[in-house]
């Protein structure tokens, strides 16, 4: 590269202009992380900056660093809360994967079954289903059991959606291939339907995975004595902002290690099913 | 290449005498009833002999493929009988290995796993058809690709697979639907003479679904040619070039002579057919 750089006549600047070059290629390549983290640390800073300039009181909004500090002081009964509200957001994501992938499974496999429910579970979807959070209380009691049945009822809707889809969704040569080896209906499923349909029940994930913590936040609002949700209330009803705002940074984190967990299974099981699905 | 008595073997054209394996009588397929009752097969009749090479040749839409998916026992026959070794085929049979127009291979098995897939659908021992697998695979031409998944293949290869996947459990009939119709050019000589090296060394029982009159010429002992509504068999050719052949038989005199009679034939079965449309039309115009 660089010899043949300086055989052109007058290209005598051959390795600076390739190391700049380089530089530029680096910075186009980061350029998806880069640019993101810096308007969020710039507005950050504007943030900063309007409260400390101003003199904003604390109550009605705190500079990011007042944020941080509180996240600092208070980090043991943040993780105090933060288990609650994850450990309940997790079980009730796994109980709705189950629910949800049975569901959609035996909705494919059965019309009578799908003709019969597959419309009222679109009618029931169309429910703002928030407003149903009371009544997983009255039924099920104040403890952690209504909030994980909370956040399994609003996730588990978009799994149920995504698996039809996939297992729908495949090749109907492959099916015949599948035939013509004498196969079972039941060695198709496992071998060749389920695997299909995987990239599409992530799909699902990614929206359930959002959905669950929605679900439990939601519930803590209603009644409880612990988690995350809880935290956001009293400090609330302390005109303690601040903690409000450690509460809200401390979600984010979760439901970003959330998401990144279901990512991250979604590349791996992508990388295992090879270059024929994208997006 | 081929030792001496095994040419003088082959010089023989198919045994057209040798035992009959594939027996078709009247074969019907309709789809739908009533009004828009569509005859896809008419009533279609032809033996195979054991280890004969059969292409099946025709225009598109002629009932070809419905044809020999109802051999594979995938599509369901409206009328007449198929049977395979005297036994009457009314569903897929683990004595027919099948190739369809696209390789149809899972994404996410490697070559080697795609091809022993067969065995693992009909629950035979995975490891004792490893060694089998590995061979295919190596006379195929794809002897650095066992553990390459499909995207990491061209399409040529694929279909390389295929056949390797259709032929791991050793069945007696080869059933094979336009396999290479979706390749270019190059690449589909190149499978031809591919598909000729791998059928001269097992000797399977073939028929062969295509509809380029040099390949059905090329690859067969025996060419059916069938003809549009009525979707029958209208012409039996013996193709009597020796073998093991290449692809410089399509340059004689006699090849090429072979192909215009085929030529001629498929165009007269739709200059028949047009014919019959505008009858068909007139008629309409007069009752209505």
């Amino acid at each position: 590269m660089a010899s043949s750089a300086h055989a052109i006549p007058g290209a005598t600047a051959g390795p600076a202009r390739a190391r700049r070059t380089s530089f530029r290629v680096l910075l186009r390549r980061s350029r998806p992380v880069l640019l993101p983290a810096i308007t969020a640390i710039l507005a950050l800073a504007a943030w900063e900056f309007v409260v400390r300039y101003n003199d904003v009181p604390q109550v009605i909004l705190p500079a990011p660093s007042a944020v941080f500090d509180t996240i600092v002081a208070n980090f043991g009964l943040l993780m105090f809360h933060t288990w609650q509200t994850a450990s309940e957001a997790a079980a009730g994501l796994v109980l709705a994967i189950v629910c949800g992938v049975s569901l959609g499974m035996a909705l494919t496999y059965s019309p009578l079954l799908r003709d019969a429910m597959f419309p009222n579970l679109v009618f029931f979807q169309l429910i703002p289903k928030v407003a149903l959070a009371p009544l997983f209380i009255m039924w099920l009691g104040i403890g952690s059991i209504s909030r994980l049945a909370f956040a399994l009822f609003i996730s588990f809707f978009p799994i149920v959606i995504s698996t039809m889809a996939g297992l729908t969704n495949v090749d109907p040569n492959v099916i015949r291939m599948c035939r013509s080896l004498t196969a079972t209906d039941w060695q198709i499923f496992l071998s060749v339907r389920f695997p299909f349909a995987l990239p599409y029940i992530f799909n699902g994930l990614k929206i359930g995975v959002t959905m669950a913590m929605i679900g439990v936040i939601v519930g803590e609002f209603i009644t409880s004595q612990a988690g995350l949700g809880y935290l956001i209330l009293f400090g609330s009803s302390q005109a303690d902002t601040p903690v409000i705002f450690a509460s809200i940074a401390v979600l984010c984190t979760v439901g970003l290690a959330f998401f990144g967990i279901v990512a991250i299974a979604d590349r791996i099981m992508r990388r295992w099913f090879g270059g024929a699905i994208t997006g | 290449m081929a030792s001496a008595g095994a040419s003088a073997r082959d010089r023989a054209v198919a045994p057209r005498s040798g035992r009959t394996l594939i027996e078709v009588a009247g074969l019907r397929k309709v789809y739908n009833s009533g009004e828009d009752a569509v005859e896809a097969v008419s009533s279609v009749s032809f033996t195979v002999a054991t280890g004969q090479f059969v292409s099946i040749l025709g225009p598109s839409g002629c009932g070809k493929s419905t044809l020999l998916m109802m051999v594979a026992g995938l599509e369901s026959k409206t009328g007449g009988s198929i049977a395979i070794d005297a036994m009457p085929v009314d569903g897929p049979r683990p004595d027919i290995g099948v190739m369809f127009q696209d390789s149809v291979l899972l994404p996410w098995k490697t070559a080697i796993q795609n091809v022993l897939f067969p065995v693992q659908m009909r629950r035979l021992p995975v490891d004792r058809y490893a060694a089998k697998a590995a061979e295919l695979l190596d006379f195929v031409g794809l002897a650095g690709f066992h553990h390459k998944k499909p995207h990491e293949l061209s399409g040529g290869m694929r279909q390389r697979v295929s056949i390797c996947r259709a032929l791991v459990t050793d069945p007696d009939v080869l059933l094979m639907d336009e396999p290479f119709s979706a390749l270019d050019a190059i690449t589909r000589d190149q499978m031809n003479v591919a598909l000729m090296d791998i059928w001269e060394r097992y000797r399977k029982t073939a028929l062969f679904v295509t509809h380029s009159i040099r390949e059905a010429v090329y690859l067969a002992d025996r060419v059916l040619v069938m003809g549009t509504r009525p979707s029958t068999v209208i012409c039996d050719l013996e193709v009597p070039f020796a073998r093991p052949r290449d692809l410089s038989v399509g340059e004689t005199t006699e090849f090429n002579e072979m192909c215009g009679f085929l030529r001629r034939k498929i165009e007269h079965s739709y200059a028949e057919q047009a014919r019959d449309l505008a009858a068909a039309a007139r008629k309409e115009v007069v009752n209505g």
